[in-house]
């Protein structure tokens, strides 16, 4: 009895460990999460069609889906859908983030120009470009002119978004610093806005290259005889879930490797972020 | 009990047919139509209005698409019973995975009655392009690979001994554009698209397709592969309503049985659907030039559904194994080769 | 030689805050004014005045003599965040002011060698800004400072975000930087103690609207100061008596609104 009561107090001789309560809410890197998730899928995914338990019109076997790929792979077939793809893709996005890093400076930066054209942008914004497509057919041509014009306009409005917001989030103080020591304007815009803004507008490039890669399908929706969004587009006409997801499974690729690029561009450039 | 407009049409119409089918089975059951709003559609509208479906036993509700792509899926998913569509590398494939059948023919090319158009662009014509034997070197328009345009361009091309390339372009309306604009050179399509646009000076008509594929089986009937298999009474049901649709239109739009009171009277039920948005004086033209026969009792030309076939296996649209029994339930109608 | 700075009945208000009314003072060459005043009262606001970065609402900031033929920047403020930029390293900081100058090469490095040696930075030349204390940024920006061999130092509380022993070592420092090369500066703080140590004069400003309450001058050579001094603590107290008031009417005046 006497020791059942002894227990029940804390602040008797027997010391007691602190709870630890502090656990969580620490992203921590575990890759290998990532990995299992994507393998235990496919793995649930191939049982199921092979046991009939998915219908062949629900998915396709994934087992199929990599033989669809082998085959692409082999016949050079990938390669000739995937360069004309990769053609537009850089251009496209080249001329957009690069018009719209430009822009996005500007506004950033003139009032005059933020006035004009904030509104305008944000006009602009919420249009699916895809809704402009036959328009950009009769201005720049069924051929690769339109394909690289509504990938540049898509990608346009968010890096110019972005890239505003980088120059509006800029440190004042810095800006500040830079006139009290007699910096010409220049070497203000090149030597604090810029790289001031650039985590930014890294980071809105992230999201106008994933745009990019939508469009990417958008684009060759009309008059494109290859490139992965037509193979995409084909696939889909003919239901061929093998080729459909094929396609998709090489766009997934293409956001990876644009993302893991971009994170290493980050690397380089932001090495001084805290 | 209360009657809205189309079941007393329907009873009008019941009341005026000489014999009736008795209905295999127990009345009013229940199936969705898919339709575009294409005069190609026609039978299915006239069986609706004249109460054919309902003498049928059938209570069928008419379901609208903008295109035959997804209508083909709806029927795979079991949205829709019944539907008229084009052979497309898509049906071929849904077929492929046991998800429809073709039960019958509906649309086709047959001589004496104007078919479907070759036309060209006014650029292209202007640049010498004016017969199909002329078309090496130039582009074809088609709404994705795999459809019926690709079929007849390919086939027109084979025919001339020539090469084309083909330009998809999703949609009808922007392969009309691009016609248009010169952005691509030839297109073929069905004549009440074809003359009106010819008409306007934008596009030439260079040639007929039935010159290359006489008895062509434009459109076909098809269904999910569990009505063909398990429900035989009513899809032999929705084929009887169907079929008198059908003759109604030959007998009143090409044998001209009614005469001109006949044609009217038949522009304005189906003005009801097709061409919606314009007045009927505007939408009649149309609907007259866009008169094609439409298969008697949905009689099935094989011998033309062999041919695509063998076409969507030769361009690797299609799996190279899928033999016609996959495709076709012949057990419905008439089957012939044309 | 040298240049004196005088302020010629300054006013300035925001909208309709009046924040500084008639402010006239000089600067003679080659002393430390310090600025003390209660929170809000224009401190910083009456050094953007005197460094350019605003125009005052009436009243004129004046330079009396030529700075010196060698300054590429009369004027140079010392900031209470540093200001670095974070993806420049201690040497680019400093060589991004010189640059603009067009020293570059063998000037620059010159240069910049000199004052980081004068502010014991020569072993982080190349270190990023993240990688430095609180004390060690803040000896960057004065090194930064003195690469331009400024008339007038315009210092806005540049120790305050430093702890308190980082705070008395760069006092030290700056007490040394004074005495082996005495400069001009206007240093605003809200630290009576650093007022003392430093300043030849103490200019006390009232609540907002800031005008001069009282100039407190201190004759003890800045190298002779310490801490306990009886002149220098006599001083404090004087200048604590005269805040006190002020700072409790401000106080009062923000939670009213
Ligand atoms: N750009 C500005 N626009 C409007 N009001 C301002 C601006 N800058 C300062 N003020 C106001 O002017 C007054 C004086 O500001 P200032 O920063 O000069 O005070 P301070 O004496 O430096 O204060 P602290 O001791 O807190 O640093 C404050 O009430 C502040 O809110
Ligand atoms: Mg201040």
């Amino acid at each position: 009895m006497a020791e059942t009561e002894a227990a029940n107090r804390p602040n008797d001789d027997k010391p007691i460990e602190v709870r630890f309560r502090g656990g969580g809410f620490a992203p921590r890197s575990l890759r290998w999460v990532g990995v299992a998730v994507f393998v235990v899928l496919i793995g649930l995914i191939q049982w199921g069609t092979q046991s009939g338990w998915i219908s062949a019109l629900t998915l396709p076997k994934p087992s199929d889906v990599l033989a669809t790929f082998v085959q692409l792979w082999e016949s050079g077939l990938l390669f000739k859908h995937l360069q004309p793809s990769l053609t537009r893709l850089v251009i496209g996005a080249a001329l957009g983030a690069s018009a719209g890093i430009a822009t996005g400076v500007l506004i950033g930066l003139f009032s005059y120009v933020r006035a004009g054209l904030v509104p305008l942008v944000a006009a602009i914004f919420p249009i699916p470009k895809i809704a402009l497509l036959p328009l950009f057919v009769i201005w720049f041509g069924i051929d690769e002119g339109s394909k690289y014009a509504l990938i540049a306009f898509g990608t346009f409005t968010p890096t110019v978004v972005a890239t505003y917001g980088a120059v509006d989030n800029v440190d004042r103080s810095l800006i500040r610093m830079g006139q009290s020591f007699g910096l010409s304007w220049s070497s203000i815009v090149r030597k604090i806005v810029l790289p001031g803004a650039m985590p930014g507008i890294l980071s809105g490039l992230r999201i106008s290259l994933a745009i990019a890669i939508i469009l990417l399908v958008a684009a060759e929706m009309l008059g494109a005889e290859y490139g992965i969004g037509a193979y995409i587009l084909e696939a889909g006409s003919l239901y061929d879930l093998e080729r459909l997801f094929a396609g998709v499974v090489i766009l997934s690729l293409l956001g990876v490797l644009v993302s893991a690029l971009i994170g290493l561009l980050e690397k380089r450039l932001l090495g001084w972020r805290v | 009990m209360r009657l809205n407009r189309r079941q007393t049409l329907g009873l009008m119409g019941a009341a005026a047919a000489t014999t009736l089918a008795a209905p295999a089975i127990a009345q009013n059951r229940k199936i969705v139509v898919g339709a575009l709003r294409f005069t190609s559609h026609s039978g299915s509208f006239i069986a609706l209005e004249r109460g054919y479906f309902n003498d049928a036993g059938l209570d069928v509700e008419l379901k609208f698409f903008q295109a035959a792509q997804p209508m083909a899926v709806a029927i795979a998913s079991g949205d829709v019973d019944y539907a008229v569509t084009a052979v497309s590398g898509g049906l071929i494939s849904l077929a492929d995975k046991g998800a429809i059948k073709v039960i019958g023919g509906a649309l086709s090319e047959e001589d004496g009655i104007d078919g479907q158009k070759i036309l060209a662009s006014d650029a292209a014509f202007k640049a010498g392009l004016t017969s199909p034997s002329q078309l090496g070197g130039k582009t074809f328009g088609m709404s994705t690979a795999g459809s019926s345009f690709h079929y007849m361009g390919s086939k027109v091309a084979q025919a001339e001994g020539v090469e084309m390339s083909f330009k998809p372009l999703q949609k009808v309306g922007a392969i009309i554009g691009a016609l248009k604009s010169g952005q691509i050179d030839a297109w073929s399509i069905v004549p009440h698209i074809a003359k009106p646009l010819a008409g306007s000076g934008a596009v030439h008509i260079i040639g007929n397709i039935s010159d290359y594929l006489p008895g062509y089986q434009v459109t076909t009937v098809f269904t999910s592969a569990k009505n063909a298999s398990d429900e035989r009474g009513q899809t032999e049901d929705f084929l009887a309503g169907f079929g008198k649709g059908v003759s109604d239109y030959n007998s009143t739009m090409i044998d001209k049985a009614g005469g001109d009171d006949g044609v009217n009277e038949m522009v304005d039920l189906i003005h009801k659907y097709v061409y919606t948005d314009r007045p009927r004086e505007k939408a009649a033209p149309s609907i007259i030039n866009g008169t094609m026969r439409i298969n008697e009792g949905a009689r099935l030309n094989v011998a033309s559904l062999k041919d695509q076939l063998e076409w969507f296996q030769s361009e690797d649209l299609v799996g190279k194994d899928i033999t016609l029994d996959t495709l076709v339930d012949g057990s419905y109608v008439e089957i012939y080769e044309g | 030689m040298g240049m004196d700075i005088r302020l010629d009945g300054i006013c300035h208000s925001y909208g309709d805050t009046d924040v500084l009314r008639d402010i006239s003072l000089e600067i003679p060459t080659g002393q430390i004014v310090c600025l003390v005043g209660p929170s809000g009262c224009g401190k910083s606001t009456l050094l953007r005045l005197i460094g350019g970065l605003e125009r005052p609402g009436s009243g004129r900031v004046l330079q009396l003599g030529a700075p010196p033929a060698d300054s590429l920047n009369p004027l140079t403020f010392v900031f209470q965040d540093f200001a670095l930029l974070p993806w420049r390293s201690v040497k680019g900081n400093i060589s991004l002011v010189l640059e603009d100058h067009g020293i570059r090469g063998q000037r620059s490095k010159a240069i910049i060698d000199d004052v980081l040696k004068r502010t014991k930075l020569s072993d982080f030349a190349d270190a990023l800004p993240k990688q430095l204390s609180g004390g060690m940024k803040q000896r960057v920006a004065i090194a930064r400072a003195l690469a331009v061999n400024p008339a007038v130092m315009l210092m806005d509380e540049p120790l305050s975000a430093l702890d308190a022993q980082t705070r008395e070592l760069l006092m030290d420092d700056l007490v040394a930087l004074w005495t082996r090369q005495p400069f001009t500066a206007v240093y605003v703080t809200h630290n009576l103690a650093e007022a003392v140590r430093l300043g030849h004069t103490i200019v006390v400003l009232s609540r907002r609207p800031g005008q001069i309450r009282e100039i407190v001058r201190i004759d003890t050579p800045i190298g002779e100061r310490r801490a306990g001094d009886p002149v220098c603590q006599t001083k404090h107290d004087l200048l604590w008596e005269l805040m006190r008031e002020e700072a409790r009417a401000a106080d009062e005046e923000l939670i009213d609104g």
